[in-house]
């Protein structure tokens, strides 16, 4: 076994250098010769009939090449496919990359302009005359599901898209409850704003058709468009160059990437749309987006007996590739770490005249862990409890894993009990409850907010995706020593380049500097499935990791066979290899591999070269975990939240590389409390997102974050040869709740016991001077007999 | 977005009547107006000149009265697009005679699509208030021409 120290060292992200030099090479960098370029014209209605479109003077505007609408397209395309199937979903038969008929959502697209350069481009999209019939429009889905309600799909008869359930009965479990607490949580839409938005570059040549496009998911990206432009697939490239961010925002197949593919084939010269930052608010799928009535019950010494949770899901206009599956995974995880006897999540999906959501970090399970943290909480508060002590006493145990919910998911391993210790200790969390006493007698609000959380990781989404759980590495040693590993992963900023390095380094006693990663070009690496649900590491990482034992397999009898000794007797330290024993007789790692490549001194029977391919699918999913404690002063004059301290503890596994590890929890928190406090995308009731751009939408800026105090302990996976479980959305799923939980803690002394978020100013103080919460929250108790 | 308010002007009803119905008043009092051409039956075709905040643009539509009771009631309908956007107003103008002046009681009620309304809906209140202030003090000055 090689030891090395490079799994779990503190080394910095190569990929850095390139980005904060601005000399990385994103979509819009791409600048192919002859290159023309595509702007989209989009409905500024939520729900219309598209009566005429008139191109006239747009096609006689300078620099014009091409103008096409719905029809146009339909007849060069077919429609975009419609992503996984639920049992009994309803969907549209048809799914058109370009709106031939009504739109449904403001940023529907209804013609593309394509024009010599992209001021051409814009210009004579303005030109383009479409005469709307507007339609009344639905936005909110319990109005949606009216009976009266308008329907966005007439040949659907309907707005639900589909309802699914899990768990069995918890009537008795209420019936015989001690307390019970009921609440209706909002779970506001989110604009992903990935700092770089779409992008897609066509050039098609020689027969070839190479598509750049900004994505989480080349190979998909592939495979779909090849289908929908009818193009062998064999004659079809994507590459995913420097992605910018996606947060799950750039893990679809959108219409744009299938009509460029086809304005390149049609016009045989290469086109480029790279969308603005409104077209990203209205046109890339937003995230959350769900009205949620949960119920708990328990015994009066704050064990949980009974959970009932329905979840209303906001699908948006369409169901795209993720739509319908991301909700269901707030089902799935809805009784969080905590061992609830009985449970029942029904998830409805509902069409709404709104941009269609889809994946957006955490994809559902911070929905989940927001649900049964606020819950919990109340319950907390109906009984008197503290709020650490009734999720001690609930955790499921350790001895317990692996452990199957009522509601269908199986958590791989866990420790719960460590991880909230952890947290409470580093927070003080005694003194910070005796200072708080002192605090509120001062007429200061401090609050202090839990929330453990669990989520799923190492996500297949078999269903969702050709292919399904697994991800393909192959590991290539150059004839002089130095590999090459090529990952079918592609990252929009995980740091693989960094963390397979060490992978590699680790098993084959290489250099991380003598190891490059090469992602994201479907002619170069072999067939993936992509990077989301912090799936990288558990299931990329460990394609690596196995491609890379068997390469050290042969290498090792390589040099055995040089060695003149039995390949059992031969160690490798760092980069030789040496018979046991006898260190002096010895083989260097690079002339191994120039063996494997010139042949002639191979063991007989010995393939040439030094290079395995490995298509890794893990058993099942895992499940990472951890507790945030946040603590926030409420200014109870102007209803600001000012967060005095944000402890995070969180069991990702194996950590390969601290650094990064604290870089996604940074990141992940500064999201999920952006959520909690700052964030949400806003539509009036005819359908108008009065949220299209960064002056209305507030992504808060590093100054509104607090320091970041992490923790971690190390729960190794069973499912994978690292024991590694993912980290990247994390934070994002702990922090919400945490945020809300401390507000709600700090406003407790004004009788406000529930907030819908975002947690803005205005709202604070309306409820403190209201003297009670918002109307939603409604928790009884029942006397002791 | 809902406006409304009153404005007096020392005229009696029916003066203030005949100038809401002159054509050629409406082009000179309405702020924005370009272009205003009668295509009978109360129906104009105009040309609007907008700036609501940092949105700015030509909005090309047309401009309706309707539900007359002279001198004391009716309804103007704007409907315009241009580039930033649409906008549908409606406004109800009520005349009422006090003293030899005229009390007019103003409501009215706008849809707004594309960047009028994402970046606009905060200013737009605003705006129309602003116009509908103009419009009658230019009917005031078309009092004196």
């Amino acid at each position: 076994m090689v030891i090395s120290r490079a799994l779990g060292a503190r080394i910095k992200r190569r990929e850095d250098p390139r980005l904060i030099t601005g000399t990385a090479t994103y979509v819009d960098d791409v600048v192919p010769p002859g290159l023309l370029h595509v702007a989209i014209v989009r409905s500024p209605h939520a729900h219309a009939r598209i009566a005429a479109i008139d191109v006239k003077k747009a096609s006689a505007a300078a620099g014009v090449v091409a103008i096409w609408t719905g029809e146009d397209v339909a007849a060069r395309c077919g429609p975009l496919p419609i992503g996984p199937r639920i049992r009994d979903m309803k969907v549209p038969k048809r799914y058109p990359l370009v709106i031939d008929g009504v739109v449904r959502h403001v940023g529907d697209p209804v013609a593309a302009v394509v024009a010599t350069d992209l001021a051409a481009a814009r210009d004579a999209a303005d030109l383009v005359e479409v005469t709307y019939e507007p339609l009344a429009a639905v936005t909110e889905v319990e109005a949606a599901m009216r009976p009266d309600a308008l329907v966005i799909h007439p040949e659907l008869q309907t707005n639900v898209c589909f309802r699914v359930t899990y768990g069995g009965s918890v009537d008795e479990a209420f019936a015989t409850a001690d307390a019970t607490v009921s609440l209706r949580l909002i779970q506001q839409r989110l604009v992903p704003t990935a700092m770089e938005t779409r992008g897609v570059v066509a050039q098609f040549k020689g027969g070839e058709l190479t598509l750049w496009t900004s994505t989480q998911i080349p190979h998909v990206v592939k495979t779909t468009v090849a289908e929908t432009v009818r193009l062998p697939e064999h004659q079809m490239r994507v590459i995913a160059p420097e992605v910018g961010g996606g947060f799950g925002s750039k893990l679809d197949v959108y219409g744009e990437e299938a009509l460029l593919a086809a304005l390149a084939i049609a016009l045989g010269r290469p086109v480029k749309w790279v969308e603005t930052r409104r077209e990203n608010f209205m046109a890339t799928t937003h995230g959350r987006g769900q009205v949620v009535y949960v119920d708990a019950a328990a015994t009066r010494d704050g064990t949980i007996t009974g959970l009932r949770v329905r979840v209303l899901a906001d699908i948006g206009a369409y169901s795209q590739l993720l739509s319908a599956a991301v909700p269901t995974n707030t089902g799935l995880m809805s009784c969080g770490s905590y061992r609830i006897p009985h449970a029942f999540a029904e998830v409805i999906g509902v069409f709404t005249n709104c941009t269609p959501t889809g994946a957006y970090r955490g994809a559902g399970r911070p929905e989940a862990t927001f649900l049964i943290e606020r819950a919990v909480d109340a319950v907390a508060r109906a009984l008197t409890l503290d709020p650490a002590e009734i999720r001690r006493r609930n955790f499921i145990p350790p001895e317990a894993f692996p452990f199957k919910t009522p509601t269908g998911a199986t958590y791989d391993s866990g420790n719960y009990e460590p991880a909230l210790d952890q947290a409470l200790q580093m927070a003080g969390y005694k003194t910070l409850r005796d200072e708080q006493r002192r605090l509120w007698a001062q007429g200061r609000y401090l609050g202090i907010g839990i929330s453990s959380y669990v989520e799923i990781t190492g996500l297949g989404a078999a269903a969702a995706l050709p292919g399904g759980s697994w991800e393909s590495a192959t590991v290539r040693v150059e004839p002089t020593g130095k590999v090459t590993v090529l990952t079918g992963s592609s990252p929009h900023g995980q740091g693989e380049e960094t963390t397979f390095a060490q992978i590699v380094s680790d098993r084959l006693g290489v250099s991380v500097d003598d190891v490059v990663v090469i992602h994201g070009d479907t002619r170069a690496v072999p067939y993936g499935v992509g990077t989301f649900g912090s799936r990288n590491t558990a299931v990329g990482g460990s394609a690596v990791f196995i491609a890379s034992d068997r390469v050290r397999e042969k290498a090792v009898r390589i040099a055995a066979h040089l060695l003149e000794a039995p390949p059992d007797d031969v160690v490798s330290d760092g980069a030789r290899f040496h018979v046991r024993g006898s260190p002096q007789r010895a083989v260097e790692f690079k002339d191994v591999a120039r063996t494997a490549y010139k042949g002639a001194k191979l063991p007989p029977g010995t393939e040439p070269g030094l290079e395995v391919t490995h298509f890794f699918a893990p058993p099942d999913r895992v499940f990472p975990f951890g507790t945030h404690v946040c603590v926030v002063e409420v200014d109870s004059q102007t209803g600001e939240v000012m967060i005095r301290r944000y402890v995070a503890v969180d069991d990702c596994g194996t950590i390969l590389n601290p650094l990064l590890v604290a870089g996604q929890v940074h990141g992940g928190i500064a999201q999920g409390l952006a959520q909690a406090l700052f964030e949400e995308a806003v539509y009036d009731e005819s359908g108008q997102l009065l949220t299209a751009g960064l002056p209305d939408y507030a992504v808060p800026k590093a100054a509104q974050l607090p320091p970041f105090e992490l923790g971690h302990t190390v729960t190794p996976s069973p499912h994978n040869p690292l024991g590694a479980k993912g980290v990247g959305e994390a934070g994002t799923i702990g922090a919400t709740p945490a945020v809300v939980n401390a507000v709600l803690d700090a406003l407790a002394p004004f009788g406000v016991s529930h907030l819908d978020m975002p947690l803005t100013s205005r709202k604070i103080w309306e409820a403190i001077r209201a003297g009670g919460g918002q109307r939603g929250n409604r928790s009884a108790s029942r006397p002791s007999p | 977005m809902k406006v409304e308010g009153t404005y007096t002007l020392p005229a009696p009803r029916q003066r203030v009547w005949e100038l809401l119905n002159d054509p050629a008043v409406l082009a000179r009092a309405t702020p924005g107006v370009k272009e205003l051409q009668p295509q009978g039956n109360d129906v104009f075709k105009a040309i609007i000149e907008l700036g609501i905040g940092p949105v700015k643009g030509t909005y090309a539509g047309q401009v309706s009265i309707a539900d007359k009771v002279a001198p004391q009631h009716m309804r103007l309908i704007v409907e315009g697009g241009g580039k930033p956007g649409t906008i549908k107003a409606s406004g109800e103008l009520r005349l009422e005679e006090q003293d030899g002046r005229t009390v007019i009681a103003y409501s009215g009620d706008a849809q707004i699509t594309g960047l009028i309304a994402s970046v606009g809906h905060r200013l737009i209140g605003g705006v129309a208030k602003q116009m509908a202030a103009e419009f009658f003090k230019a009917l005031e000055r078309e009092l004196t021409r």
